[in-house]
This record gives structure tokens, C-alpha cells and sequence, in this order.
């Protein structure tokens, strides 16, 4: 049974080499003993013949002009990358088959493709799954599905917050609401921004925490939501240096409903904690050389 | 009609007939070149408020409104007393076409003027009164607190303090029931929050769906069609395949093989 694979690789690799013989290479054959010997290596376990049979299977689609097939092929030898832990590869065959798809007219599936890669490098490559997932949210905003790229957003931002980038991650948050207001979803543009505000809580920056929030507040949609009370709840305590307060808040169902990435963040909020006394006492003497 | 025809067509009617208010007229003749008498009438038309005022009070049953009332009633009290001087100034003047008896007469009424301001009723002296329900109770006064009209606010505040420590221990009885009924109220709103939050999380969810519906309506009304389409032809085949025809010539050819395997029996035999 092994062996009838390796025939058929052996068969179909003649059949596309030119020579005297054969002065054109015959592609559909070719890729349907690909496609079998694809499936005899995957049965015997031997991925990574499969993986080579499936990128070759997946070329000889191209050539026949079937983008679809081909972007298939191309996906499956990426999940056996994946699988391999051979992770150039699984970049560069989840980008391929994104191409193809692109080229089949389909933006769904080809951010999906992106995504399913960008999710494999989360914990090995996390830059590149940064840049897969900004990829993966352009495909899908160039076809006017924004509504789609809401998780792409959110997987990228926890990534960011992963790497402990909170300016980006906040940006990121920012973009999604941009991206809600398109489609007109106001929860989750309005949880996007509170999200972005506690990010820059966290990170210890109260300006920008506050400048953000007026930003915000400029968007009707914001300003009448539950998010932007907890949100003005949340600065006036910090504010004040109000630990209670902010645990308070953070524990409020309003901060229970977004990601829980940031929900983590939230419970942790007052680490912040002597910054926030400090800018309290500073506040205070301020006040009181202006009296 | 609406509400503003009519009341501009009132304004414009009542402002040609003024001509014939004889009130008005009167008034308008009275304070004409006359300071005094122009006072002398507002003052009038002020104490007159006050009285009705006063009035209200005594029917009125909300305690707050009533005292709210009545610091309203003193105090045009007080710019009233404010003001008497100045109209006394004024009657002492001599005007033209005044005899001195409607001088000395304009003197008197300015006299009688803060008797006529003190008069008016501010709760104070209409506190036993207003108080006629409650068993008045002898009072010791409060030489501490001073008030500007000099205490006469005792009697008011001891029976108030009997009603007020009624109010008192009603209020913490209600206060202790409600604050059971708080906590029953913060579950319920924490609930609906959650609910709030699912329910719009559900509805975003549903508008991200809706393309996709309607993309796989669409394909889906293409796949139909082409298997309808396929169907058609696929029954033509068939039905070409078994048509009686070619049945016929079959049986009949089958029935030739037969005969000649028959006859060929029979001469081998």
C-alpha cells in the first residue's frame, strides 16, 4: 500500500516532465495522481510526502486554471506544515492559498486562510501573526465585509496585548471601532473603545487613557451607552486615586462582557496603583498653588 | 384653528377694546404724571398677591410647598417694608392739581401702610392656625437659635417635632424594608444587564449573518436550477433509452437469435 503512493508520485512527477517523448506535460492527470498519493501518505501517516504531494497536486491545479482547487491543496499541505511544526512553510502555503482565493473572487475565505495561519503563529511567531491578521482584515474591509474582521481584530489586539504593546493594541481596538461604525454595530464599537481605554489604563498611561476617552465622546453612539458611564466612572476614580472605586468598576457587568483578555487586564487594573496616588497628589498640589 | 390663531386673534381683540376697560383706564389715568400714586398702586397690587397667596397657604397640604410658600410671602414682606420710605418721601411732595386734605389723606395711607404689611398672613402668625390639629403643647423657647421674627416660631417648630419624630420612626422602618428591597432591585438590574449585553451581542451576530444568507440564497438558486436543468435531460436520455421502438427491436432480434439457435439444434441433432 505504501508503495502504490510512491508509484503514483513517481508517474504523475513523468507525466509533467518534458522530454523527447512527451512535448506537453499533462496536468489533469498528473494532479489526480497527486491527489492519491496525497491521501495513500496521509492514510500511512507519512506527512510529509503528503505535504509534498499536496503542494505539487495544488501547482498542477494552477495550471489547469482552477484557483479553488488549487487554494484547497494548498491549505491542506499547510495543516500538515502546521502539524510537522515546519512554520515558514505553514506561512507561505496559508499566503498562497489567500492568493488563490483572492483570485477565485472569494475575500471570506482567503482572510480565512490568513487567520488559520495567524492563529497557528500566535505563540511561535507573533509578528508575523500580526502582519497576517492586519493582512487577513484588509482583505476582508476592501470587500466590504468589516463585519467579519471584528474577531481578526480582536485576536490581533490580545496578541499585542500578549507582547505586552499596549499603544498598538489600544490602535487596534480603535480600528475595529472604526470598522463597527461602518456597519453600524454599536456594542461593539462602543466595547471596542472602552476596551481601548482600559488598555491604556493598564499601561499605565492615564493622558491617554483620558485623551482617548474624549475622542470617544465625540461619537454619539458612545456617549450614550453604558460604556462610556463605566468608562467616565473608571477615569473620575482614577482620578481620584480610588482603588475601591476602580475595583468596583472593574468588577461591573459592563467590563464582564467584553473579551476576556481585557477582562483579565481590568481585574488587574489598580497595579497601576501608586501611579494613580501619585497623579492624585500632584493634582492636589496643583490645586492648591491655583488657590 | 390652532391654539396660536386663537391666542394672538384674543391679543389683537382685547388690545382694541382696551380702550373700554374701565379699570384699566382709571389706573392709567390715576398714575398718569403721578409717582406717588403710581407707588402707591403697585404697593397695592403686591400686597393684594401677598394676601392671596397667604391664602394658598392655609389650603395648601404639602407641608414643603407651604413653607416654601411662606418664605416667599415674607420676604415680599420685607422688600415691601423696604420700599415704604421711599413712597413716604413721595406723598410728602406736592404735585399740581392736588388739594392739601388729598395730601394729609396720602400721608395717612402711607402710615397705614406697614400695619397693612405686617398684617399679611406668612405662617407665623397663622401657625395655630394651621396647627389646629395637633394637641398644642407648652413650649419653652430656643433663646440659641434666632430667628427673624424673634421666635414666634416656637410653638410652630415644638409641634412639628412631635410629627416630625412620628415621620422619624416611620422613615427608619421604611428605610429598612427598602433596603432589603435595594438589594432584591441590584440583582434584578445586574440581570438585566447581562441580558442587555447578550441580547445585543445575539443581534450583532444575526447582522453579520444576514449576507451570508443571502449569498447562499443565491447560490443555492443557482444550483437548483441547474439540476433541474440536468433532470430534463438526464429523463430525454432515459426516456430515449426505453422507448418502445428500440424495446420492440429487441424483442424481435432476440426472437431471431432464438430461432436460429433453435433451428441450428435441430439440424445438429
Amino acid at each position: 500500500m505504501s508503495s502504490d503512493p510512491e508509484k503514483m508520485m513517481s508517474k504523475a512527477d513523468k507525466m509533467t516532465k518534458l522530454t523527447l517523448t512527451r512535448w506537453s506535460a499533462d496536468w489533469r492527470g498528473a494532479t489526480e495522481l497527486y491527489e492519491q498519493a496525497a491521501n495513500g501518505f496521509r492514510a500511512a501517516n507519512k506527512y510529509e510526502k503528503a505535504k509534498v504531494a499536496l503542494e505539487k497536486a495544488s501547482q498542477g491545479q494552477v495550471m489547469q486554471s482552477s484557483p479553488w482547487d488549487a487554494a484547497k491543496h494548498m491549505e491542506s499541505a499547510a495543516a500538515l506544515a502546521q502539524k510537522l511544526s515546519i512554520w515558514d512553510e505553514v506561512a507561505d502555503f496559508y499566503k498562497k492559498a489567500s492568493e488563490l482565493y483572492v483570485e477565485c473572487g472569494r475575500a471570506q475565505p482567503a482572510s480565512d486562510a490568513l487567520g488559520k495561519a495567524a492563529r497557528a503563529l500566535e505563540d511561535v511567531k507573533p509578528e508575523v501573526a500580526i502582519q497576517l491578521y492586519t493582512d487577513a482584515c484588509e482583505i476582508l474591509e476592501e470587500d466590504g465585509r468589516d463585519q467579519m474582521a471584528f474577531d481578526l481584530y480582536r485576536a490581533c489586539a490580545s496578541v499585542y496585548i500578549k507582547l505586552e504593546k499596549f499603544a498598538d493594541a489600544a490602535t487596534f481596538f480603535l480600528r475595529l471601532g472604526v470598522a463597527a461604525d461602518k456597519c453600524d454595530a454599536t456594542n461593539s464599537q462602543c466595547k471596542a473603545y472602552l476596551s481601548a481605554i482600559i488598555v491604556y489604563l493598564y499601561g499605565h498611561d492615564l493622558k491617554q487613557a483620558e485623551k482617548c476617552y474624549n475622542d470617544c465622546s465625540q461619537i454619539d453612539a458612545f456617549l450614550k451607552s453604558d460604556q462610556n458611564r463605566t468608562a467616565s466612572r473608571l477615569l473620575t476614580a482614577y482620578n481620584e486615586g480610588d482603588i475601591e472605586e476602580i475595583k468596583k468598576v472593574a468588577c461591573s457587568s459592563t467590563v464582564s462582557n467584553l473579551d476576556h483578555v481585557i477582562i483579565k487586564l481590568a481585574r488587574k487594573l489598580p497595579t497601576g496603583d501608586v501611579t494613580a496616588v501619585q497623579m492624585n497628589a500632584g493634582d492636589d498640589l496643583d490645586e492648591d498653588d491655583l488657590t | 384653528m390652532t391654539v396660536i390663531d386663537i391666542l394672538t386673534r384674543v391679543d389683537t381683540i382685547c388690545k382694541k377694546y382696551d380702550k373700554y376697560d374701565v379699570d384699566k383706564q382709571r389706573e392709567a389715568n390715576i398714575s398718569g404724571d403721578d409717582a406717588f400714586a403710581r407707588l402707591y398702586g403697585a404697593f397695592e397690587t403686591q400686597i393684594e398677591t401677598a394676601l392671596e397667596k397667604a391664602e394658598l397657604v392655609t389650603k395648601e397640604k404639602n407641608r414643603a410647598s407651604a413653607v416654601a410658600m411662606n418664605a416667599e410671602i415674607r420676604r415680599t414682606k420685607a422688600r415691601l417694608a423696604e420700599e415704604v420710605p421711599k413712597l413716604q418721601r413721595l406723598a410728602v411732595k406736592r404735585v399740581k392739581g392736588l388739594t392739601t386734605e388729598e395730601l394729609a389723606a396720602r400721608n395717612d395711607l402711607v402710615l397705614a401702610l406697614p400695619a397693612r404689611i405686617e398684617a399679611i398672613p406668612d405662617g407665623t402668625a397663622g401657625g395655630p392656625k394651621s396647627t389646629s390639629a395637633w394637641a398644642p403643647s407648652t413650649t419653652t423657647s430656643r433663646p440659641d437659635i434666632k430667628f427673624d421674627s424673634d421666635g414666634r416660631f416656637d410653638d410652630d417648630y415644638f409641634q412639628e417635632s412631635n410629627e416630625s419624630s412620628q415621620f422619624r420612626q416611620e422613615f427608619e422602618m421604611r428605610r429598612i424594608k427598602q433596603a432589603s428591597g435595594d438589594q432584591g432591585l441590584d440583582m434584578i438590574s445586574e440581570g438585566l444587564d447581562a441580558l442587555k449585553n447578550m441580547a445585543s451581542d445575539m443581534n450583532e451576530e444575526l447582522d453579520r449573518q444576514v449576507p451570508l444568507m443571502d449569498e447562499i440564497d443565491s447560490k443555492v438558486d443557482r444550483a437548483t436550477s441547474d439540476l433541474k436543468n440536468t433532470n430534463v435531460r438526464l429523463k430525454d436520455t432515459v426516456n430515449q433509452l426505453r422507448s418502445s421502438r428500440n424495446f420492440c427491436i429487441d424483442i424481435v432480434l432476440l426472437c431471431i437469435v432464438l430461432g436460429i439457435a433453435a433451428y441450428l439444434y435441430n439440424v445438429l441433432k
